[in-house]
């Protein structure tokens, strides 16, 4: 029979706790079975926009160079592999695999068929109100490997971001 | 994706839809939900194979993944299993994050999952929010004895 006491400062660790991962998954899964698939990509823009509305600001003041950063600073901490090309007009992306999925995976829980909306519905979520619209070109549900693009708007409009399943 | 390090808000977020939607009763039952799915895999399991330290196995990970700032104690032989959050990291960053506004009731989750696995497998939970304002709490898991239980 053990005594035991442990005492951790924040600063003691780093802030990555994958199986949060898992609690969405489940999360998308219950809000489907409740209230139907397009609730779930309604909760995720209404997140998107909301939490992320400092990068959308940015968007609209530095272009894509902004949301480069986002992605490099998301997939280095989640420890993607992701290659990036970016110009004024035009960022395209792609993901070999995304970290989320494989750990979902890993820990031996089933992904979410709506999971492919945590990159759908939230970056078309975050070019809302900017220059920009997202396109998910390619999605590989088992992996989350993907190629997404966002390109300048054609004209003034703000479109309805185009998304391929 | 929507990193890990962004979940939080995520879930704060869950919990606003959820309650608009479907009332508190769509909240609770979605943390039942999260509690069956999720936690029966895991807390559940530990407890089951180790008693009591399973609680230390399990908050040992999750709380060092969170980077979170407590205390944590066990002692097996009275059968009592502690947490001094001295910091919260999911309310600390709701409270830091002041372009959103977190879920009234965000704190609530902790009491209702780990409460719905712990007491039927014969322990008594405790959490008090008394100042989770102040992203800080205090859990007490305690094995009921044989005369509790009768």
């Amino acid at each position: 029979m053990k005594k035991l006491i442990m005492r951790r400062k924040a600063s003691d660790n780093v802030y990555l706790h994958r199986d949060f991962h898992n609690a969405l998954n489940i999360g998308l899964g219950y809000v489907e079975k409740r209230f139907g698939a397009n609730a779930v990509a309604e909760y995720l823009r209404r997140f998107a926009k909301s939490f992320y509305a400092p990068l959308s600001r940015q968007m609209r003041r530095r272009g894509l160079g902004a949301l480069k950063k986002h992605l490099q600073r998301v997939y280095a901490l989640e420890k993607g592999a992701i290659r990036i090309s970016c110009s004024r007009d035009e960022l395209r992306f792609k993901v070999k695999y995304c970290p989320a999925v494989r750990h979902i995976r890993k820990m031996g829980f089933e992904v979410s068929p709506l999971f492919i909306e945590t990159e759908r519905a939230v970056y078309g979520a975050i070019c809302e109100g900017t220059p920009f619209a997202h396109e998910l070109v390619r999605y590989d549900p088992t992996t989350g490997k993907s190629v997404q693009r966002f390109c300048r708007r054609q004209n003034k409009t703000l479109f309805a971001t185009k998304t391929h399943k | 994706m929507i990193s890990c390090t962004d979940f939080i808000a995520a879930y704060s977020e869950l919990f606003e839809f959820l309650e608009k939607r479907g009332g508190e009763k769509a909240v609770n039952d979605f943390w039942n939900y999260l509690s069956d799915h999720y936690l029966a895999k895991t807390l559940k399991r530990l407890v089951k194979k180790h008693g009591i330290r399973g609680c230390w196995l399990y908050w040992k990970q999750t709380l060092n993944e969170e980077a979170a700032d407590f205390t944590m104690e066990l002692d097996e032989a009275a059968g009592i299993f502690r947490i001094t959050m001295h910091r919260c990291p999911s309310k600390w960053h709701l409270l830091k994050w002041r372009h959103i506004k977190p879920y009234p009731e965000y704190c609530l989750h902790c009491d209702h999952l780990y409460r719905r696995i712990l007491e039927p497998m014969g322990y008594r939970y405790h959490l008090d929010l008394t100042e989770s304002g102040r992203a800080r709490c205090s859990l007490v898991v305690t094995r009921k004895s044989i005369k509790d239980k009768g």
